[in-house]
């Protein structure tokens, strides 16, 4: 399970975290909503050891994150969102290299990146530079990666950004297999309708704090998750003075 | 239309000024280097009216058609100039002739369009000697402008349509460095001439083929009439406006292509099996290393920072040879220095990864994992360099005692600087060219210390290796003694592995603190 408490992040005078808790039960999928720039990625990098946090602790399964790293990170799979890949290297490298670098030995990683490889439809990619990959190729590969050293918690910011359907179901039936299993997964993302469709539990971020975190049924109440989540972080803005779009000009 | 052109063009020009001062001040010096170099050929070509009308001719003619040539080589040498893409107006439904014609005059406005215009109407000033040579050289003067101007148009848009894939861009930036390491022998040979004697043949027969070319035609049509070959000046002429006729339909056609074109995406070869990672330890120090040793053959700006190892020696040599050490000295120098630069090379590494270093601290590997695997492209061609380059050097020098000596300063200045390389990319890293872009681009923020970060790393090498320089001193100043050589073998590579050591496990346990420090630096670049 994952502990967050009071979670603080400052760049200069904007506070991007503000003294966030979030406390993620094991076996759980929790999802993270909030809209553009609330503060999810900033979150999501503290949280998974990628970026010092100004205050707050985060616990894996008993390990601090930032006073006993080996251990936290061994239990942690990590997909950021918007940093660069390894991306001269082969898909295949890239597996090999992610699963190496987590202490796995060559005939291992080898097995396990076969079956990641048929799991996300990536046989055919793998011989390719990750640099030619397209942008949702990528999340995979990135994906596989994060899962190829079998951690008890997967830290995915945005998993199924420019993902195709089919690839985004069949990336929701394997993280419902692996909860079932008894692992979790904490993932970000801006599509309500899906985090509401697959996670348990939910926390809706607006301007770095927390405004409310619960279980899907208690969060949503009786409307739709997009409902809540629209009154919380302040309703739909409507747009006055562009009229002039529907006057067509020839 | 086309006044919007020319004013987006004098607008981009402007804004290069709205940038940090220090790369204003680059750009400044660049401009008044370029003002004196245009001003000086502008004087010459002035002074030239005074000369007999071969020797003139045959000037202009050679000077002209190496400009030329700068102007249709250098835009698909070093990428291409983004601005006023024909691609970025696709949208805009503009008519492809109106486009094309008021691209190309804005081409007009602009630095190398002012150098070409000046030095075309100072060529006007050679030849006014009489009225017909006067003409000649204003229809000219208008051509040679055209020429020009249409010419890097057309050889920057073939530029972005051939080398749009990454790989086609690695592969031309590798045949330029060779080009230019190749430059060297035709240097040399050029140096052999004697210009005293020789130098005005050499020039006539340059000047007599380049000036049927398309390169020279233009500048050897005044060059004639004013040598009373009226009918070779008018063919010569032709020949120059078929030239800009072929430019303009090229381009024309260029711009009608770029408009229903999309960027080309590649496809992609295929490699078989892990490459260096099956061949290295499946742990975390091998799979780094592996990881390195595939950026250096695959990444095109590893490639430039390899190319310089063999270039600087040569140019450290030819400094020498100028300075009139003898050979026997000469030959014992490339090896030490092409070991001290292969080590340098690897002192900004954690750049080069930009962000996608977050793996490696996701997965928590260890710090001096990193530094040593980082480390061991430069040792697997630093070991056998110095096993290989040792004797070859001593057997040219012709010396056989001074062999443990080279050993010993060679090892000394890669081992200590790989050392100092691995504490100074974890601790002091410089934003450097980003994944993907052209090696020659410049980063993005510069100007932050970049300079002096490269000197400290570069001599803390050298003081660090003066133990090894300094009995090897002794060995060279005291031939009768054999004990010298031995001692720097001893002291060079037993100190410099100490310090490879040493560096690694500072650089690691840096690099292990400073690791989310490091992110948010790739972050910012």
């Amino acid at each position: 399970m994952l502990v967050v408490s009071e979670l603080v992040k400052r760049f200069g005078d904007t506070v991007a975290v503000d003294h966030i808790s979030v406390s993620v039960p094991a076996g759980t999928i929790f999802g993270i909503v909030g809209p553009n720039g609330a503060g999810k990625t900033t979150t999501l990098s503290m949280v998974t050891g990628l970026l010092r946090p100004d205050g707050g602790s985060v616990s894996v399964h008993g390990a601090d994150v930032w006073t006993d790293p080996a251990v936290a990170k061994r239990n942690m799979g990590v997909l950021p969102d918007r940093l660069r890949l390894f991306d001269r290297l082969t898909g295949s490298q890239l597996l090999y290299y992610a699963g190496t670098l987590r202490g796995l030995d060559a005939r291992t990683v080898k097995r396990r990146s076969t079956d990641l490889a048929a799991a996300f439809g990536l046989e055919d990619a793998l011989g390719r530079l990750v640099s030619d990959y397209s942008a949702g190729m990528t999340k995979k590969i990135a994906l596989a990666c994060a899962m190829i050293h079998s951690p008890r918690l997967l830290v995915l910011d945005e998993p199924f950004e420019s993902v195709d359907p089919v690839s985004a179901v069949n990336i929701t039936s394997i993280l419902q297999k692996y909860v079932a299993a008894g692992g979790t997964v904490v993932l970000s993302s801006h599509s309500t309708d899906l985090v509401e469709r697959i996670c348990d539990r939910v926390a809706i971020v607006v301007n770095g704090r927390v405004l409310v975190s619960g279980t899907m049924a208690d969060v949503r109440g009786a409307g739709s998750l997009e409902a809540r989540f629209l009154e919380l972080a302040g309703g739909r803005k409507t747009a006055e003075g562009m009229e002039w779009l529907h006057s067509f000009s020839d | 239309m086309v006044t919007q052109f020319l004013g987006l063009k004098l607008r981009l020009i402007l804004n290069l000024f709205r940038r940090s001062p220090l790369q204003v001040v680059g750009i400044v010096i660049g401009l008044l280097y370029a003002l004196g170099a245009a001003g000086v050929t502008v004087e010459g070509l002035a002074a030239l009216r005074r000369v007999d009308p071969l020797l003139a001719g045959n000037i202009t003619v050679t000077v002209g058609s190496v400009i030329v040539f700068g102007f249709l080589a250098v835009p698909l040498a070093f990428g291409v100039d983004h601005t006023l893409d024909p691609r970025s107006f696709a949208l805009f439904g503009f008519p492809t002739n109106r486009l094309a014609s008021a691209l190309a005059l804005a081409g007009l406005v602009g630095l190398p369009a002012l150098f070409i215009t000046a030095i075309a109407v100072a060529q006007v000033v050679t030849w006014a000697r009489d009225p017909l040579s006067v003409l000649f050289a204003s229809i000219s003067a208008v051509v040679i402008i055209a020429t020009c101007v249409l010419g890097a148009r057309v050889s920057s848009s073939l530029a972005s349509l051939l080398l749009a894939t990454r790989r086609a861009r690695e592969i031309t930036t590798l045949i330029v460095l060779i080009a230019l390491v190749s430059l060297a022998p035709v240097v040399a040979v050029l140096a052999s001439v004697d210009w005293n004697r020789d130098g005005l043949a050499v020039l006539k027969s340059v000047a007599d083929i380049a000036g049927w070319t398309p390169l020279g035609a233009v500048w050897s049509a005044p060059a004639e009439v004013a040598s009373g070959n009226v009918g070779a000046a008018v063919l010569k002429l032709l020949i120059s406006l078929t030239v800009v006729g072929l430019l303009w339909l090229a381009w024309r056609a260029l711009v009608g292509w770029l408009l229903i074109s999309s960027p080309r995406r590649e496809g992609g070869t295929h490699y078989r099996g892990l490459g260096w990672f099956g061949r290295l330890p499946d742990s975390p120090v091998g799979a780094i290393a592996a990881r390195s040793v595939t950026y250096w053959i695959r990444d095109a700006r590893y490639h430039t920072a390899l190319l310089a190892v063999p270039v600087a020696p040569l140019l450290f040599v030819i400094a020498l040879a100028v300075a009139g050490v003898p050979g026997s000295v000469l030959a014992l120098v490339p090896v030490p220095v092409m070991c001290l630069f292969l080590a340098w090379s690897t002192h900004n590494d954690v750049a080069f990864d930009s962000s996608a270093v977050w793996l490696h601290l996701a997965s928590n590997a260890p710090g001096w994992a990193d530094r040593f695997g980082r480390l061991v492209p430069a040792l697997l061609i630093g070991i056998p360099l110095v096993l290989i380059g040792s004797p070859l050097s001593v057997a040219i020098s012709g010396d056989n005692s001074v062999l443990p000596s080279l050993i010993g300063v060679s090892s000394s200045l890669l081992f200590a600087g790989l050392g100092v390389s691995s504490v100074v990319s974890a601790r002091f890293p410089y934003p450097s060219v980003r994944p993907g872009d052209s090696p020659f681009a410049q980063p993005q923020a510069s100007g932050t210390g970049a300079g002096l970060i490269q000197s400290v790393a570069f001599f803390a090498a050298i003081v660090l290796s003066l133990p090894a320089l300094l009995f090897a001193a002794l060995g060279l100043l005291n031939p009768g003694v054999h004990s010298w050589p031995l001692v720097t073998l001893v002291v060079g590579v037993g100190l410099g592995l100490v310090l490879l050591a040493l560096g690694v496990l500072w650089g690691g346990r840096i690099f292990t603190r400073r690791a989310p420090e490091l992110l948010a630096f790739t972050l910012r670049q």
